[in-house]
């Protein structure tokens, strides 16, 4: 069931006003049913995959929880008796027996992953190739899946940390591995900000209410106006890339950042809007990305549940271990203080941006996507002394708008140019494609191509005003310093109802007229829903 | 200590101030590089082992909460 169906406004209708009339304190069951109905009517071949590791998750991590209430309760009674050694010894004892159940999770649940996601084809291939034995091993990958395991991943390893408590009850945590608006395409929720709001009912709030709707319009006119008609072009594009080149294909791949930022965020913005009208707030996943000064900051902005869950559980914990802080140390008298002292942290940034590019994908494209914007920041941080050299010899005031201008800028055609990568069909298609956009177009001339692409004059004047108004929307946001993406629909609450209502109307209406309506109505799936 | 963690923090980013500040993390003040470099500084200035699981946010917010860390990490 696509965000986009009308089956799924009526369902989110439906379970809305089903949530509000349960008891509060019966409401998660709602919640839960709700999105276990959603999942069996969406892709219910693959169902078993999302119990599977709610189930060994659930008993997994309530071993971790149960070993960090013993330890400490045991270390509260037993203060006074145990030396500093003690402590230590009875420390690393139960980190022992918690790291092997994190290890046996772990390796449970992102195997089914690599197995339905990354090495179906193989492991299809040797079973025929061996036996020739037709294993099937199943047609559709389980809807969400890489959300999900990241999600249940980040459950175990905040209770190996003890940054959390356990759950206790494994329908509740069910709720948490499966929440509807969630499971398409995230954000990937941490459970000390998700599950106690799931857990608990919640009373109707009016703004609540209106704030989810208003969120929900605003993800359908990035989604329905924008995305899916930018579709049209850059589908035509990347798909016949050896008929295009010269200006084209710089206009596909600029098109493409459009489309996928619209794709995405109106995805999330859908997501988070129907959460918000039951009360419960999602966490952000995007926070203006392309008014980043730099490629790192960029991935603070874009996909934020995913860089943070990488950030958290892949780039620490690299940096930081004792592995590589001994690594730094004996680098250093090799390369010199500053650099040894980057070794670390540069695996640890490849680690980090190679999990990302593999995120989407197995293929190698998705592995070029990674280590392109890798090598950026790794490259920014080895040279950036020498950069801060130049910018003092040039006399350049990095405090002036136009310097902040120019990195903006920057750092968004960094972006544009490593998203050949992820869009491409292949690795070599990205390499043909970045050649074809230098060479003269194939003699049709840019302006009369440009039309033959699927959209009309009229398209690009709506494109253009989508993103005037989504610009707009943006930018005042970014003046107003709006951290938790309520800024403009706060502002809309102290103006005049009618004036409020005009607006809501004519975004309404623009979705409506403007909106791209495939064949029966149904709009291009989610880029996302596919990871 | 307080000196030598200020002067630490001072090190690696000159451009906050410090003694104000009271929600380094939580207002993104200090990146994920920042946090490596300090907890790397803390470890060997104070023979202590910061490690993946002491990274939560109150634990870095402010100077003082830096001071309990590494008091704690000292016992």
């Amino acid at each position: 069931m696509a965000f986009t169906s009308f089956n799924f406004l009526v369902f989110v209708a439906v379970i809305v006003a089903a949530y509000y009339l349960t008891p509060i304190k019966g409401r998660w069951m709602t919640l839960l049913a709700a999105s276990y109905a959603f999942y069996l009517i969406s892709s219910p071949k693959t169902f078993i995959f999302v119990i599977f590791t709610t189930v060994i998750t659930f008993f997994g991590g309530r071993y971790i929880g149960q070993q960090n209430d013993e330890q400490k309760a045991y270390l509260a009674e037993h203060k006074d008796e145990m030396s500093r050694d003690d402590k230590k010894a009875l420390k690393a004892e139960v980190q022992k027996r918690k790291r092997k159940m994190v290890a046996l999770i772990l390796i449970a649940n992102f195997g089914v992953l690599a197995i339905l996601k990354y090495f179906k084809t193989y492991i299809e291939l040797a079973f025929a190739a061996i036996g020739g034995v037709q294993l099937e091993l199943g047609i559709l990958i389980p809807l969400g899946i890489s959300f999900y395991t990241f999600q249940s991943a980040a459950y175990i390893l905040d209770l190996y940390r003890s940054k959390i408590s356990h759950d206790t009850n494994i329908a509740k945590f069910a709720l948490f591995m499966s929440f509807f608006p969630q499971i398409i395409q995230g954000p990937i929720a941490r459970h000390d900000q998700l599950a106690a709001q799931l857990y608990e009912g919640h009373k109707f709030s009016y703004e609540n209410f209106t704030f989810g709707m208003q969120l929900i319009l605003w993800g359908f006119f990035k989604k329905l106006i924008i995305a899916d008609r930018v579709a049209i072009l850059t589908s035509e594009v990347f798909e016949n890339y050896t008929d295009y080149a010269g200006g084209v294909v710089f206009v596909a791949l600029l098109f493409y950042t459009i489309q996928i930022y619209a794709d995405f965020s109106g995805g999330i913005d859908i997501a988070r809007g129907v959460a918000q009208m039951m009360g419960i707030e999602m966490s952000h996943n995007f926070m203006r990305p392309y008014f980043s000064e730099s490629l790192s900051e960029f991935w603070r902005r874009w996909h934020m549940s995913l860089s943070f869950w990488t950030r958290d559980y892949i780039f620490y914990s690299i940096a930081l271990s004792k592995f590589f802080g001994k690594l730094g140390k004996d680098m250093r008298k090799i390369l010199g203080d500053r650099v040894g002292k980057l070794v670390p942290v540069i695996i640890a940034q490849y680690a980090t941006f190679i999990t990302i590019g593999l995120w989407h994908g197995a293929e190698f494209k998705y592995v070029a996507y990674g280590l392109y914007n890798g090598t950026v920041i790794v490259l920014a941080l080895l040279l950036e002394p020498y950069f801060k050299k130049t910018l003092e010899k040039l006399h350049i005031n990095t405090e002036s708008k136009f310097w902040k201008l120019f990195q903006i800028v920057r750092t968004f055609f960094i972006v544009v140019f490593g998203r050949m990568f992820a869009k491409a069909m292949s690795f070599s298609a990205a390499l043909y494609m970045y050649g074809a956009m230098f060479r003269p177009d194939m003699g049709g001339g840019f302006s009369e191509t440009i039309l033959t692409l699927g959209l009309t004059n009229i398209d690009f004047y709506i494109i253009l005003f989508g993103c005037i108004v989504w610009f707009i929307l943006s930018l005042i946001q970014e003046r107003g310093g709006d951290k938790d993406n309520t800024y403009i629909r706060k502002k809309m609450a102290e103006m005049a109802l009618p004036l409020r209502w005009i607006i809501l109307l004519a975004g309404f209406a623009c979705v409506l007229v403007l909106g791209v309506y495939g064949p029966g109505y149904d709009a291009a799936a989610f880029i996302y829903r596919g990871f | 200590m307080k000196e030598t963690i200020l002067e630490i923090l001072t090190d690696i980013r000159g451009d906050i101030d410090f003694e104000e500040e009271t929600a380094l993390i939580d207002d993104g003040l200090l990146e994920s590089l920042d946090i490596v470099a300090i907890v790397g500084e803390f470890n060997e200035e104070f023979d202590v082992e910061i490690s993946v699981e002491d990274l939560l946010p109150e634990n870095f917010n402010s100077v003082d909460a830096m001071v309990e860390l590494i008091t704690k990490a000292q016992e």
